[in-house]
């Protein structure tokens, strides 16, 4: 950057200064356009960044071959025992997987002070479960494979999900669970139990996630799993019976594809998610499944995304007519830069400096207003909102673009502007 | 233009013997003639006519109102181009030079000065005399060094810092003829310069061009007022277009 060019850029920050009014206006509008921009970015943005994260907890390198949990009446329920669970690590031979069966089912839950049992999902897990999870235990520790399964005569261990810990124990801190006891009945037998573990919920948007999972018409198996309201039992603590799902955990996402080709090959068309309300096995990547709420999720926020584009060209019209007003009022001043040597390029400059800073001026001004926006309206209507530094930088970003999409016109004009035309009519 | 129409155009031997005997040329209209069009009409401003102004020359063009006089003007500073005819700059066909090329000269070769002045209202009297140097990339300090000598060569040293409506309309014509000459031009255009003062003020600006005049500025100066023509070398009349010696 030469000198001129350093001076020329100057002159268009003096402008700036010097006329306070009109560069607040217009700083004015471009703080709105960018209020709006931030907001949207936080809740739209931020939610897509949540559930991708989702996503990574729940363990993107995890597959499973499931039960259906909800079957159409009449629907006999399709085995799945040790053999498809020796068959399954068969099948997945060189790919080193880690194959955990899992046992599920429903059962009432006693505790003392409460009357009423709460009927929360039981999962009977090896240890090797909680990889599938890929979540940490909040407090307390995981099952370890000497812990006892509980009987009538002799107290279990378990784990539980924070949410589970809420629900059992709602005046306490879900850390005061561990250590805590509940009774449970499974297959007609009552066993006691005594809390080794809380596990942390991961998923931020659990109503999100209920949402989405009411839309599709049934729950599904990975639903059940997201719920984390379940308890967690050892492998033994069921009789022998029919396993609801098998996890397998593998070490990268070719390997997880080519584990689905692999299963899909023997349980046929079970790929397709609408095979729920058939009966028949499913086998489906978790990752694939969170990518299908991502798409739904996306759909809003694209209606969000249209929102402050359209708020952008809006704002980018009105500044750039004021501009276009403003640069009328200056004829004078452009042909006397003319007359004393500006080239047309150093009037665009100029133009174009004083629209970019005074656009930037009402971004800075825009950001901390677009946060508290978004804050309010988190309080107002419980959406999710996520706000970033890196969402200022885009909003940053898009008040620049926001002065330089409204100062072409109003540049172009000023540096075609004949000087002669202009000192023939108004100058003498 | 072409070959053709300037063999056509005869040529003025009283307007230009001053570059037949020799002298330096700084400025040569030969034919130089500028045509509007306003909506159907073609309006001529200026008819094919011949000027030579030499180096060190004090010029006054005196004319009636709409007379082409201002156009003659944009002409030479450079402001507009004439739809026929050739114009010679310090050496340089204007026709063949680029908008960038014509804001250079306009930049390094001349002085304007406008009946209405023409500062920026929103600047310091330094800082309306800087303006010139700004495009020419001259460095902030010497900006405002020969600003600063500029003004006070006009006498203005007290004023640098006040701005235009601070000061009266002869203070005011004088930070305009400082911010032209602070480019040390080679042609000064002045335009009705004391057009807008009372007596005094209009004097102390003629004085001050005559002093630039006496120091090799070229001068040429358009005015209505008689008694200002003659403090020029030379008179020349503005007539429909036309161009002729008082």
């Amino acid at each position: 950057m030469n000198r001129r060019m350093r001076s020329v850029i100057r002159e268009g920050l003096l402008h700036v200064t010097r006329h306070p009014l009109r560069s607040s206006l217009t700083a004015f509008t471009s703080a709105i356009a960018i209020a709006v921009t931030v907001n949207v970015i936080s809740l739209s943005f931020g939610m897509q960044e949540d559930i991708a994260g989702d996503v990574d907890l729940f363990g993107r390198h995890t597959l499973d071959v499931g039960v259906p949990p909800a079957l159409a009446p009449g629907v006999k329920r399709p085995s799945l025992g040790e053999a498809q669970v020796e068959r399954t690590r068969r099948l997945l031979t060189g790919l080193d997987p880690i194959v955990v069966p899992r046992r599920q089912r429903a059962a009432p839950i006693r505790v003392d002070g409460i009357d009423e049992p709460y009927r929360l999902q039981v999962v009977a897990a090896a240890p090797a479960y909680l990889r599938t999870l890929s979540i940490p235990v909040a407090h307390g520790r995981w099952l370890r494979a000497d812990d006892a399964p509980g009987s009538p005569e002799l107290e279990g261990t378990c784990c539980l999900d924070e949410a589970s810990a809420v629900r059992l124990w709602p005046q306490r801190d879900p850390a005061e669970a561990v250590g805590a006891r509940l009774e449970m009945r499974i297959d007609g037998v009552a066993r006691t139990m005594r809390v080794v573990g809380v596990l942390s919920d991961p998923l931020r948007y659990r109503e999100l996630f209920e949402t989405f999972d009411e839309g599709r018409g049934a729950r599904t198996l990975t639903s059940s799993l997201l719920s984390f309201r379940n308890i967690y039992v050892p492998a033994a603590t069921f009789g022998p019976g029919d396993y609801t799902g098998i996890s397998i955990v593998l070490p990268t996402d070719e390997a997880v594809l080519e584990a689905q080709e692999r299963l899909i090959a023997v349980w046929a068309d079970a790929r397709d998610l609408a095979a729920l309300s058939r009966g028949s096995l499913i086998v489906f990547v978790r990752k694939q499944w969170m990518e299908a709420l991502g798409t739904s999720t996306m759909q809003g926020s694209m209606v969000g995304n249209l929102v402050w584009i359209l708020v952008v060209l809006v704002a980018a019209v009105m500044i750039s007519t004021l501009n276009l007003i403003t640069v009328r009022e200056r004829y004078d001043e452009v042909a006397l830069r003319r007359c004393e040597g500006a080239q047309r390029r150093d009037i665009a400059l100029q133009i174009t400096v004083e629209g970019v800073t005074t656009a930037l001026i009402g971004g800075i001004v825009g950001l901390p207003i677009g946060y508290v926006g978004a804050h309010v309206l988190r309080e107002i209507v419980q959406f999710p909102f996520r706000f970033e530094l890196r969402y200022a930088a885009v909003a940053t970003g898009v008040a620049i673009l926001l002065g330089l999409i409204s100062s072409v016109i109003p540049a172009r004009h000023a540096a075609t502007l004949q000087p002669a035309r202009v000192l023939g009519r108004r100058l003498r | 233009m072409t070959a053709d129409a300037n063999k056509a155009h005869p040529h003025d031997p009283f307007l230009v013997e001053g570059c037949a005997d020799g002298a330096e040329a700084l400025a040569v209209l030969d034919g130089v003639a500028r045509t509007y069009r306003s909506g159907a009409v073609e309006v001529e401003a200026l008819k094919p006519l011949d000027l030579c102004v030499r180096r060190g020359d004090f010029l006054a063009v005196m004319g009636p109102s709409g007379s082409g006089k201002s156009t003659l003007l944009h002409v030479l500073g450079c402001l507009d181009r004439p739809t026929a005819g050739r114009y010679l700059l310090d050496g340089h066909d204007v026709a063949r030079l680029s908008d960038r090329e014509l804001a250079a000269v306009r930049n390094a070769v001349i002085g304007f000065v406008f009946q209405r002045f023409h500062l920026l209202a929103d600047e310091s009297a330094r800082r309306n005399v800087e303006l010139p140097l700004l495009y020419a990339g001259v460095a902030r300090g010497e900006r405002r060094q020969r600003a600063s000598e500029a003004l006070d060569s006009v006498g203005l040293s007290a004023r640098m810092t006040h701005r235009p409506n601070q000061m009266s309309g002869g203070e005011q014509q004088r930070v305009a003829l400082a911010r032209a000459l602070v480019k040390r031009p080679r042609l000064l255009l002045a335009d009705e310069p004391t057009g807008n003062l009372d007596s005094k003020a209009g004097e102390r600006v003629l004085q001050l061009i005559e002093d630039q005049s006496r120091a090799g500025t070229t001068v040429l100066m358009i005015t209505h007022d008689p008694e200002v023509a003659a403090r020029a070398e030379q008179t020349l009349l503005m007539r429909d277009g036309g161009l002729s010696r008082a």
